[in-house]
């Protein structure tokens, strides 16, 4: 069939949707490359039969289209009229599906988009939000046509643009692409209405216009998917291109890592031959232009202009000198003009709706949109086109979902590995070129990958400059040389060699690349460096000063991720493997040379350590904190006299200890056993802090923690109760006598809601609720109660409530279930135990009755929109959405201050929240020889992190002292080598004992009824011991 | 005596699929060389056919496209895609752009140089299995990513290397 005009190709539309509108269903399976490496062609094939089987031909037309976007989700199936998206859809899902939405007429819900938030199921396509925030113009025929039926293209309106510019004067053609704005879309952003002006008004002769489809950044796959999905679209662009500047001959220079996008190209530059839109007099304009494919050989340099067309020359891909620019002299020494494909992806599209429509959307100076492929930990990983200017945060959240598994956003790389990361505090940037760039990032090709805490950036900066030296073609020293400098001093510091003059000598070396470079690859080289040290400094310096690596990637500096993660730095993979050999005493004694508290923390630890098992990936995390309370518990039942420790002398010198909390006592321990005469200042009539006053006995029984204090003093240590600092004794005698003071009162003061009404009868903060309740004092409960919180404390005040008598207890919490501090087990304990979760609401006041109590609580309804300094999405009032609880008691827990009335503001430097500013190297305040830690230095915190506190203080103190700082950690522990697994299963945690929720709300028993020895053994047998080396 | 004819007949059937291959060659290099510009795409179909690309066979290429050995080796050495020296019957290509990096690609590679016993660049004393860092293969949707022949292996697991690997022989 001969294309030969505009007729032609209305005749060939209205052919191929006569044939279409016969069936009264249209299903469409995605092929794209990813679709068809999750197994889309099995799946279309047994649609295909399940069709013929069934005599389904006149009732269902199926057509196998390109890329639809959602990849994670593949394959997918679509079916119209009433616009119904399958997902992951196998060959027994595609006959089912047809089964019931064809022949009965029903839609299988299960198997369509289910929403992991809400639960609940989204039928149609038009309602998911990736794909209903999109809006596609060069993706517009993506997932639609059938990429390899030039019938399909046109019938949905491909070449019409063609028709109109071949109609139109060449200039005019110009000053439309002018018009609309377009920018480049490959990276560099340059007008691609002037590049195109540029090449019409080159001196006439042979031209060339040559489409870059190189893609090499990693992380960007658009225009793979362009040329898989909508060949078509792609030639239509380029001749209309080839028209506006006046060559008569073009390429598509595709990389060698996509054959399928060459092979489809191939067979639709065939197809348009034939039907004479390649070739000589083009829908009779008299315009001749033919198309050719060259592929690439493996080097991402050869994205850069010059050195593409050296290698479309045959030649070594090496960039040469500019000017002369391309428009210049270019390919074969004639003037070319090259774009990238997503840039002529939009082509057909301005001509067909005209300029001005283009610009209408976009931001003043980025017009048009943009495709974005979505990868890394992100959890609806693909394709989508936005307008210029939608928020990084709508991209990551809305349409991406956000990071999986209950991850934090960390930052997102833009621009492959010429470009920068884009960090939680900037979530709010809108995506356009000169937002971008004065972040120090670009927006690149349009490749985002995402990444979370698990991500170490010190690292990633590493992986780039390795890319980069590695395709550095070596032409120019800077690049050459100076790539393979910064890389080495990236490994080093990876390795944990670093050095403090590194950071200085990488940024020199950086500026000089920069400045010198030939082209492009190595003027951009340094980008990703350079903005991971602007944002991202402290993780350097962690890395050199510290020796550590936070995101548990540089495995030099760690034993493995859990010890990694755990602030306390505990042997985890170590007492594994002795709970594995059953020495049970050993495990103990190992945990114990990094922490005094393994009782405490096996039940109350916020456990980041399971947070980064890596078996967690394979079934689930090892039950690592239940381990440790398993030996802690068998420890204390089965305890030894005799401990084979060792004793330093004692010394002279004297450390106060202000505060006997977790971190108080920690310190004190250490200190201990290091010889100091250690005295601890306790206010309260017990000693343990919070974790005696702020935890109940059902997370945390009395006897346990006592135990563990009673070991502490054994070691030399003197617990001074009743004793207040400020009042009983003075904190200036402590400067007197005392060489060292560590202090550490915690921040034992609620915070208020600020709202009407606090000051009602019924109203009792969260805190002072549990601590009288642990002091043994007699604690009236409401019948109705109203919690305000969603950490800790809310969730052991609501549970305690229930415990009291009260008869219904209602948690408010101003964002969603899982943005809630507290630990996932005690939100399900506390559900089961019937009290009830309101998310997304806020206090307005209290209401109290005639006689001042409270009667009721007001609160507002609050959505999420845009997103704060964490990366968090921002809670915001909805409206006269107000609406009251009717209680009679409301308990705020909303965060704690700390107050101490012995130092004022005057003698020592506080923060901007009252906490004291301590060196992060060594945690002594502005005073000399004043230490803090815990939560009086880090605001309310966890207990864990208070203990690794108090053990860098124990350090710090002793080196002030004149001391080595190397702990006393007892004899070495011999543990087991790890043993290769030949018969590894699948196998989740063993399982724990608890209370039944029906027992457990009758009083304070201890809930948690820990391990069995068999299934501690077992458990512990999970461990894939990621410390063999 | 048996096992003289028997490696006799041997080598003749090597120098017979020798020929073939350059012959096959020969004719690659009769359609492109009149064509400007097209080197690259020569090398590609010459490596298709012969499994590498040796000097010898480089010497051949030069020689039918009018081009110096040197102007072709250089050309050669350039590009990652093409191989001086044998390959595998399997190339493992793990993938390690920065979505497969961030999702764990290096610890397939840990994984597998340890399973297989080879480094990264190396062929398995059988012959198998070669290990090759390819660049970003546009599947990043479904990281991390492991190619094997035309095989896009995707969210590959570093624990089921195994299953993987024993579906090739």
């Amino acid at each position: 069939m001969r294309i030969q005009s505009t007729a032609d190709l209305a005749a060939i539309a209205k052919a191929y949707r006569d044939e279409q509108a016969g069936a009264k269903y249209h299903v469409t399976v995605c092929g794209g490359g990813a679709c068809v490496s999750s197994g889309c062609i099995a799946s279309r094939d047994a649609a295909l039969q399940f069709i013929e089987e069934n005599k389904l031909g006149d009732k269902v037309r199926l057509t196998f289209t390109g890329c639809m976007g959602m990849c994670s989700m593949g394959p997918l199936v679509y079916i119209e009229p009433e616009g119904v998206l399958y997902v992951k859809v196998t060959p027994d899902m595609a006959r089912d599906i047809l089964g019931r939405h064809v022949i009965v007429g029903e839609i299988p819900e299960e198997y369509t988009f289910l929403d992991e938030k809400t639960g609940r199921h989204i039928p149609l396509m038009k309602d998911v939000p990736f794909f209903s925030e999109q809006v596609k113009i060069a993706l517009r025929n993506c997932g639609k046509v059938d990429y390899a039926s030039l019938e399909s293209a046109v019938a949905n309106g491909g070449f019409e643009a063609l028709a109109r510019a071949l109609s139109m004067e060449r200039k005019a053609v110009v000053e439309e692409v002018k018009l609309s704005g377009l920018r480049g879309r490959g990276g560099g952003g340059f007008p691609t209405g002037l590049k195109w002006e540029a090449g019409y008004k080159a001196r006439e002769g042979d031209k060339y216009i040559i489409c870059n489809a190189d893609e090499g950044d990693p992380g960007a796959f658009m225009d793979r998917s362009l040329i898989e999905s909508d060949p078509f679209g792609l030639i239509e662009g380029m001749i209309i291109g080839a028209y506006a500047i006046g060559a008569q001959k073009g390429y598509v220079y595709i990389r060698a890592e996509y054959p399928i996008a060459v092979e489809r190209l191939s067979v639709a530059i065939e197809k348009s031959r034939e039907a004479g839109l390649l070739g000589e007099n083009i829908l009779g304009s008299g315009f001749n232009f033919d198309l050719e494919i060259r592929i690439g050989a493996g080097a991402f340099v050869c994205g850069e202009e010059t050195a593409l067309m050296h290698s479309v020359e045959g030649l070594r891909g090496e960039p040469t000198q500019k000017p002369p620019f391309p428009f210049e002299s270019g390919l074969f020494g004639c003037p070319t003009i090259i774009n990238n494909v997503e840039t002529f992806a939009n082509v057909p599209a301005i001509l067909k709706e005209g300029g001005a429509w283009f610009a209408s959307f976009g931001t003043e100076k980025s017009k048009g949109t943009k495709v974005f492929a979505l990868a890394g930990d992100i959890r609806y990983s693909g394709l989508a086109e936005v307008p210029m200017g939608y928020t990084l945060g709508d991209l990551v959240y809305k349409i991406g979902g956000g990071v999986p598994r209950r991850g934090r956003f960390k930052a997102a790389q833009i621009g492959g590995p010429s470009g920068g990361c884009i960090t939680r505090e900037n979530l709010n940037t809108p995506l356009e070129y000169d937002a971008l760039t004065a972040l120090g990032a670009i927006m690149g090709s349009g490749g985002l990958v995402v990444m979370s805490e698990d991500t170490c950036m010190v690292d990633t900066a590493r992986f780039f400059m390795d890319f980069i030296r590695d395709e550095s073609c070596g032409k120019c020293v800077p690049c050459r040389i100076g790539t393979k400098r910064m890389l080495e001093i990236l490994e080093r510091i990876t390795r944990g060699e670093g050095r403090e003059e590194d950071l200085q000598l990488l940024n020199e070396l950086a500026g000089n690349i920069k400045e010198t470079a030939m082209c492009g690859l190595g003027q951009t080289a340094p980008n990703p460096v350079l903005s991971t040290l602007r944002f991202f400094m402290h993780e350097f310096e962690d890395h050199i000063r510290e020796h550590r690596c936070e995101a548990g990637v540089c495995t030099n500096m760690f034993i493995s991720p859990c010890q990694n993660a755990c602030p306390a730095g505990i042997n985890v993979p170590g007492y594994m493997a002795l709970i594995q050999n059953g020495r049970f005493v050993d495990a103990y004694n190992l945990i114990r040379q990094e922490n005094p508290f393994p009782g405490v923390c096996g039940r109350v630890c916020t456990h980041p350590c399971e947070d980064k098992c890596r078996r967690s990936s394979r079934d689930e995390a090892l039950a690592i904190c239940d381990l440790k309370r398993f030996v802690a518990d068998y420890a204390m039942n089965h305890a030894e006299s005799y401990v084979d420790d060792i004793k330093y002398p004692m010394n002279d010198k004297k450390v106060a200890v202000v505060g006997a909390g977790p971190s108080g006592l920690t310190c004190a321990y250490y200190l201990a056993r290091l010889g100091y005469t250690v005295d601890v200042f306790e206010s309260q009539s017990q000693a343990g802090g919070t974790l005696a006053y702020g935890i109940p006995e059902y997370r945390l029984p009395e006897d346990i923690l006592q135990h563990e204090i009673k070991l502490i003093e054994q070691e030399g240590v003197h617990i001074h109760l009743n004793t207040e600092v400020g009042r009983n004794i003075s904190f200036n005698y402590l400067r007197e006598n005392y060489q060292a003071i560590y202090l550490t009162t915690g921040t034992q003061f609620p915070n208020e809601v600020g709202i009407p009404g606090e000051g009602l009868k019924g109203v009792y903060h969260g805190l002072p609720f549990l601590k009288d309740i642990r002091s043994g004092r007699r604690v009236k409960v409401g019948k109705r109660v109203v919690v305000i919180g969603g950490g800790s404390t809310a969730m052991d005040a609501a549970r305690s409530c229930v415990r009291l008598g009260a008869e219904k207890v209602t948690v408010i919490y101003r964002r969603e279930r899982e943005d809630m501090p507290a630990d996932r087990r005690e939100i399900k304990e506390a559900l089961e135990e019937g009290v009830e979760l309101v998310t997304l609401a806020s206090p307005m006041q209290v209401l109290g009755d005639d006689k001042g109590r409270v009667r009721g609580l007001e609160c507002q309804r609050m959505e999420l929109n845009d997103y704060d300094a964490n990366g968090r999405p921002r809670p915001q009032r909805i409206r006269s959405s107000e609406y009251v609880i009717d209680c009679d008691m409301v308990i705020p827990a909303v965060s704690q201050h700390a107050d101490f009335p012995f130092i004022t503001a005057q003698d020592v430097e506080l923060t901007a929240w009252g906490t004291l500013v301590t060196s992060k190297h060594n945690l002594m305040t502005s005073i000399e020889g004043v230490f803090a830690g815990g939560d009086l230095a880090r605001g309310p915190d966890t207990a864990i992190a208070a203990i690794a506190d108090g053990k860098k203080a124990a350090s710090s103190i002793d080196l002030y002292l004149g001391g080595s700082g190397k702990l006393n950690k007892g004899r070495p522990i011999e543990i087991p080598p790890a043993v290769t697994d030949e018969d590894s299963a699948e196998y989740g945690r063993f399982p724990l004992e608890e209370l039944a929720p029906e027992t457990r709300t009758l009083g304070f028993r201890e809930v948690n009824r820990g391990y069995r020895k068999l299934y501690a053994v077992a458990e512990a047998t999970r461990c894939l011991r990621c410390d063999r080396r | 005596m048996g096992t003289d004819t028997k490696q006799a007949n041997l080598l003749q059937d090597d120098a017979a699929e020798e020929r073939e291959k350059l012959d096959a060659i020969q004719a690659v290099i009769q359609t492109y060389r009149d064509k400007p510009g097209c080197l690259i795409a020569v090398l590609h179909l010459a490596q298709e056919i012969y499994g590498y690309l040796p000097l010898e066979v480089q010497r051949v290429i030069a020689e039918g496209m009018g081009e110096t050995l040197s102007h072709v080796s250089g050309v050669v050495s350039f590009y990652s895609y093409f191989s001086t020296v044998p390959r595998a019957r399997h190339a493992i290509k793990i993938c390690l752009g920065t979505a497969c990096y961030v999702r764990g690609g290096k610890r397939i590679v840990d994984r597998l140089e340890e399973e297989l016993g080879i480094s990264v660049g190396e062929r398995t004393p059988d012959g198998k299995f070669s290990i090759i860092i390819t660049r970003c293969l546009g599947a990043c949707g479904l990281a991390p990513v492991v190619m094997i022949d035309e095989d896009v292996h995707q969210q590959v697991n570093p624990d089921k290397i195994e299953k993987i690997l024993a579906k090739y022989q």
